[in-house]
């Protein structure tokens, strides 16, 4: 493959670069050598093809990676608030409890609201959840990590004729609720009765915690506005009759509030929530609708900084394959420059030349990585979508993310092709007339491995140190980042070693051929270097995502195993009556029923400000009956904490809030209830995930007494000794399943599903750690077909010294083995530290206390992949070495 | 018996619907211990018929008998076999391994052929001092000069002790007085080894060291000179250039 573009160059470029040297140039000569700039460029890209695409690929992966990303994260957290915007219409504020959500208040507040000055609406809302009577139990618990959607029929209690001032609904068949606010009508989303087989005219049953009642379905309304919460689930129901199904006679949850014209954004707006809030005292909170979302949005907060650190890896790749195309054009081409040079091109001219061509395919390598992370993102958020339950319709593509993307792709792309672009510079004319450049170890190789032994002393050292204040949450992300560039650093140096050592192997594996190809490890030194840097990082994410993984599933199944105590849980998607424990205990081969009830409750923080936690209220003494705390080491005598808990006024913190602040027995943590705030001593610390550990235990009396609330979530049982649990759960079902709508389900069962569920959400991570090994193996085509490019003459001679093609293609292959064990044997070393990392900050950060385990299966996989996709990726280049036609390849220049 | 053989050789590149006939119908035959050059000028047909000879490529019509064994009836990893066990290639630009000291490019085909250098040592170390690098034998390429990397790819050519060793323009790239002590190499290599040797060159001064000279021109042999073996090289200089002059007008 003859460059032309020396040849067709136009035969004034030169010369003018000679005659204008030393002078200044006029704006018209520079724009003609800037067109002329171009047009060489482009000719080089297009006399390259193969090349060319390799190159672009890299800059279309960064580009599509990061902008995959945005999206991804942009439309999940969009879904999630609009759902909660769109449910409130066009109310501008909403009045909830300041204690908590779920208990509501009375409506006599609405007469306060509606007087305030420039309220011009006030909207009462009542919610509570239920269940068609005809719908079948669920098999099982819904048991979401996120903790978004519940299932059941979500029931909206509105007041008919107000209503349709802030929220508007679609009717698409039947009518609109009648104007007697007591009546028993329903009106449906359109999709659920679909589902559910319901007409309009319709009675349906529906089962609540406290009742059972039938309801006529007057209308069906489309799935949008108000039709999207719950995912669809959803009946809307008159006032009256919600506070009859819910025996909550004159309370509201929510009163949605519309501001007159002038107050209704802004400033104003803001002065009005204030306003309100003064009005209404401290038992009520004003809110913007929408942050009703920010709880989901915390939690998504987390797994977007792993997918940030994910796109900081592709980045990172892209630059490399970019790297290497433009330095091996400046290799291959040392002698064209040369010879441009003798022309009269100068040093800045020769930068310029390379930095237009990088530019130019950074330009439309970001414009195709732009589509490709659409492309990509539309997967990605079917991927969050299933993990959140939350359905995300609309794909939100912020313009700023299109700029950002773009610009990172062409910057890198710029960046890594300034050090090819400099070394071309250095070229002096002399080499023009000398047969072949001699490219010399760079600093990088030979100094480089200083920088990688000092990031990797900094990366470590992060585990015991958090970054300042405005990086702190940043400070995993930088240790991460800091062991693999410095793993990368240190690859050259350590590959001439290492190439010597294992050559007697690889010559056992591949034969004499294979050693010559292991040589060539040498050569090309930083290029491989890269590739067994990308392999290095593909491995070590595979064994860290999975020694982190393993680490978190064992510590989440010691609490398994033990929080899920008793032997039969028995649940609803409604909230149960408490006097069904009395029932339940009079079920023949029941020994013991301990009530759980779930709540979410506000903590203030000594700042003043508050944070949502969830309350697990038990009764102490009959919950230890049927399983037990676990208690963290070290805090005394579990009895007496247990007797603590249920003297009241006391409760239990998790061990992920008493690490995050601080706390431990004997202090004090206080809650807003409904009889203002209030302290409660801390009786003990326990090991609990639920909520991601942000979780508190209370005695059922202690909730009676400061929530008002009395029913229960959750059943446990522990049958008596000599029962089987099946046949209890059996019992159970056959009595009460059908008519209390309970899901009953045993021990094993739930264990079970709990660690499929953390399975699944690793082998979400195991995705990724897949598309990091992707990246690799293009890493090692794009390396060995450069190298096979570059060698094209010198694969001519040894066939023509009687090198049998096969031997060609197991001297190539033997180079990607050599790679490919590198990668791995590193890639097991990082990837075992930075598991390390991970889990240490982990603990540290979120008070988990997950304990390294060296997983011998995760080390045994990584290598192999290692391995196998090095050998699979250099099938082509070694095919294309050995098709190679002898007399073309010795002809080659 | 001739170690090498072609019969009524033709080669024909189609380049956009343009027939070149580079080789248009050659007959040559070659004896064992036999030292030829090939001349010619440029796009003649050199480098065509010595690569057809040593297998590297097909002919499109005819026949190259190496050794007894006629290549046209040879798939492509018997053709490498046989160009492996007898015929020695010499490039004009050396063509050396940059991993491999000197002495291990010497024993590349030796490496390809799966034996073991060792074994043969002191039949290294013969042409090592035959190509006079026995104080360089660990040197790489690139700390080599042009000359003594052109006596390495000798030195590797020879090394298989092959039937034949093919050279297209190993003086191309040397000045005139490497390229006369690489000549020089040839020849004894040619008179103390029996080594059979044909050489590509425009330079009438390296042709004046084979015996014998065969002349192309539009991929036909245009002309034939033979000498005596031991005669004298200055008669054969002038002779070859009078034929050049001659072959010219
Ligand atoms: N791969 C090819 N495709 C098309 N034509 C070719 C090819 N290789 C050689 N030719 C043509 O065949 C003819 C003979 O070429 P060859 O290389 O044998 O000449 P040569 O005598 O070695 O010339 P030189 O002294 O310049 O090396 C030339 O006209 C050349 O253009
Ligand atoms: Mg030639």
């Amino acid at each position: 493959m003859p460059s032309k573009s020396t040849h067709t160059a136009p035969d004034s470029q030169p010369s003018e670069a000679v005659r204008s040297a030393g002078r200044r140039h006029t704006p018209t000569v520079n724009a003609r050598m800037f067109g002329a700039t171009i047009k060489l460029a482009i000719r080089s890209l297009l006399a390259r093809p193969l090349r060319t695409i390799l190159t672009g690929l890299g800059v279309v992966l960064g580009v599509a990676v990061i902008l995959a990303i945005i999206v991804t994260n942009a439309s999940t957290l969009d879904a999630v608030t609009r759902v909660f915007t769109e449910a409130s219409g066009k109310a501008h504020l909403a009045v909830v409890n300041a204690n908590t959500k779920d208990l509501g208040f009375s409506e006599a507040v609405l007469r306060q609201v509606r007087a305030a000055p420039d309220v011009q609406a006030a909207v009462p809302v009542l919610q509570g959840q239920a269940v068609l009577a005809s719908d079948s139990p669920d098999a099982e618990v819904g048991l979401s990590i996120a903790g978004f959607g519940r299932g059941g029929l979500l029931l909206l209690g509105i007041d008919p004729v107000a209503d349709t001032l802030a929220r508007e609904y679609k009717v698409v068949d039947g009518a609109f609720l009648s104007l007697d606010d007591g009546a028993y009508e329903i009106m449906l989303v359109k999709n659920y009765a679909d589902e559910q087989d319901v007409r309009v005219g319709n009675e349906i049953d529906l089962i609540t915690g406290a009742d059972r009642a039938r309801l006529r379905v007057v209308g069906l309304i489309s799935k949008e506005g108000p039709g999207l919460l719950n995912n669809g689930a959803l009946g809307v129901i008159p006032l009256k009759t919600a506070q009859d199904l819910f025996a909550r006679n004159g309370d509201v949850d929510q009163i949605d509030v519309i501001a007159v014209p002038g107050s209704s954004q802004g400033r104003a707006l803001e002065s009005l929530k204030a306003a309100l809030q003064t009005r209404l005292g401290s038992r009520y909170s004003v809110i913007y609708p929408a942050t009703q979302g920010e709880r989901v949005a915390q939690m998504l907060a987390g797994y977007q900084m792993g997918l940030g650190m994910f796109s900081a890896i592709a980045i990172f790749v892209g630059a490399f394959l970019i790297y290497n195309a433009f330095s091996m054009t400046v290799v291959e081409r040392t002698r064209e420059i040369g010879m441009l040079r003798t022309l009269g091109m100068t040093r800045r001219q020769v930068i310029s030349q390379i930095l237009v061509e990088a530019g130019m395919l950074g330009m439309i390598g970001a414009l195709f990585g732009l589509a490709a992370g659409i492309g990509l993102a539309g997967g990605l958020i079917r991927l969050m979508a299933l993990f959140l339950a939350q359905e995300v319709r609309r794909i939100q593509i912020p313009t700023s993310g299109l700029v950002i993307s773009f610009v990172i792709g062409l910057v890198v792309t710029l960046a890594a092709a300034a050090v090819p672009a400099f070394q071309a510079s250095r070229v002096s004319p002399l080499e023009a007339l000398r047969v072949r450049g001699r490219s010399r170890a760079g600093w990088f190789a030979r100094h480089g491995w200083t920088v990688g032994v000092a990031l990797i002393v900094f990366g470590l050292l992060l585990v015991v140190v958090r970054l300042p204040p405005p990086l702190g949450d940043h400070t995993q992300d930088a240790a991460v980042m800091a062991l693999l560039l410095g793993a990368a650093f240190i690859v050259p140096k350590a590959l001439t070693a290492w190439e010597r050592a294992v050559r007697p192997i690889i010559r056992r594996l591949y034969g004499d051929e294979g050693a010559l190809g292991s040589r060539n490890i040498q050569r090309a030194l930083l290029r491989t270097a890269l590739t067994v840097s990308a392999l290095m990082i593909g491995v070590a994410m595979i064994l860290s995502i999975r020694a982190v993984t393993d680490a978190f599933a064992l510590d989440i199944r010691t609490w398994i195993e033990r929080y899920i105590g008793g032997d039969v849980w028995v649940s609803s998607t409604v909230n149960l009556r408490s006097d069904l424990a009395r029932r339940l205990n009079g079920v023949e081969g029941v020994a013991e029923v301990a009530s759980v009830r779930y709540l979410d409750v506000k903590r203030i923080l000594p700042e003043g400000t508050h944070e949502s936690l969830s309350l697990m209220a038990i009764d102490p003494i009959a919950y230890t009956r049927v399983t037990s705390f676990v208690f963290t080491s070290g805090q005394g005598n579990p009895e007496r904490m247990v007797s603590r808990l249920a003297g009241g006024e006391a409760i239990f913190i998790s061990s992920v809030l008493a690490e995050k602040n601080k706390l431990k027995r004997g202090d004090t943590l206080r809650l807003l209830t409904r009889r203002g705030q209030h302290d409660f001593e801390i009786a003990g610390v326990v090991v609990d995930f639920y909520n991601q550990g942000r979780v508190l235990h209370m005695g059922a009396n202690d909730l009676r007494r400061y929530y008002g609330v009395n029913d229960a979530s959750t059943f446990l049982i522990k049958v008596q000794r000599g029962q089987s649990p099946a046949e209890v759960q059996e019992r159970i079902d056959r009595l009460y399943g059908r008519s209390y709508h309970l899901t009953v389900e045993s021990n094993q069962e739930i264990r079970e599903r709990a660690m499929r569920l953390i399975g699944q959400t690793s082998s979400m991570f195991d995705v990724l750690a897949l598309i990091a090994m992707i990246v690799a193996a293009l890493g090692v085509v794009n390396t060995l077909t450069m190298n096979v490019v570059e060698r094209t003459r010198e694969i001519g001679m040894l066939r023509s010294l009687g090198m049998t093609r096969r031997q060609v293609a197991k001297m190539i292959l033997a180079e990607a083995g050599m790679m490919g064990v590198g990668g791995g044997v590193l890639g097991i070393a990082v990837g075992l530290l930075m598991a390390q990392t991970v889990i240490g900050s982990m603990n540290t950060m979120a008070g988990f206390s997950m304990r390294y385990v060296i997983s011998p299966q995760g080390i045994i996989v990584g290598f192999v992949v290692a391995v196998v996709v090095s050998q699979l990726a250099a099938l082509w280049p070694a095919r294309r070495a050995a098709q190679l036609r002898v007399i073309e390849a010795i002809q080659f220049e | 018996m001739a170690i090498l053989k072609a019969d009524s050789l033709r080669k024909q590149y189609t380049l956009g619907g343009h027939t070149v006939n580079a080789l248009d119908g050659v007959d040559f035959a070659v004896e064992q211990g036999a030292f030829i050059a090939i001349m010619g000028p440029s796009g003649s047909g050199k480098s065509t018929l010595l690569h057809l000879l040593g297998g590297l490529d097909h002919p499109s019509d005819g026949e190259v008998t190496l050794a007894g064994q006629a290549l046209s009836i040879l798939d492509d990893t018997q053709a490498t076999l046989v160009r492996r066990h007898n015929v020695g290639f010499i490039f004009q630009f050396f063509n050396l391994l940059p991993t491999l000291s000197a002495e291990e490019n010497i024993t590349l085909p030796l490496i390809i052929d799966g034996r073991n250098p060792r074994q043969q040592q002191t039949h290294i170390d013969a042409l090592l001092a035959l190509v006079g690098l026995v104080d360089r034998r660990h040197h790489k390429p690139d700390q080599l000069s042009g000359g003594e990397q052109q006596r390495v790819a000798i030195a590797r050519a020879l090394v298989t002790e092959p039937a034949i060793v093919l050279a297209d323009e190993p003086t191309g790239n040397l000045d005139s007085k490497t390229g006369t002590a690489i000549m020089e190499l040839l020849r004894r290599s040619c008179d103390e080894l029996g080594q059979t040797i044909i050489v590509v060159t425009h330079d009438p001064k390296a042709a004046a060291y084979a015996d014998r000279i065969v002349f192309l021109r539009d991929g036909l042999v245009s002309r034939e000179l033979a000498f005596e073996r031991d005669g004298d090289r200055g008669t054969r200089l002038m002779a070859i250039i009078q034929t050049m002059e001659r072959l010219e007008n």
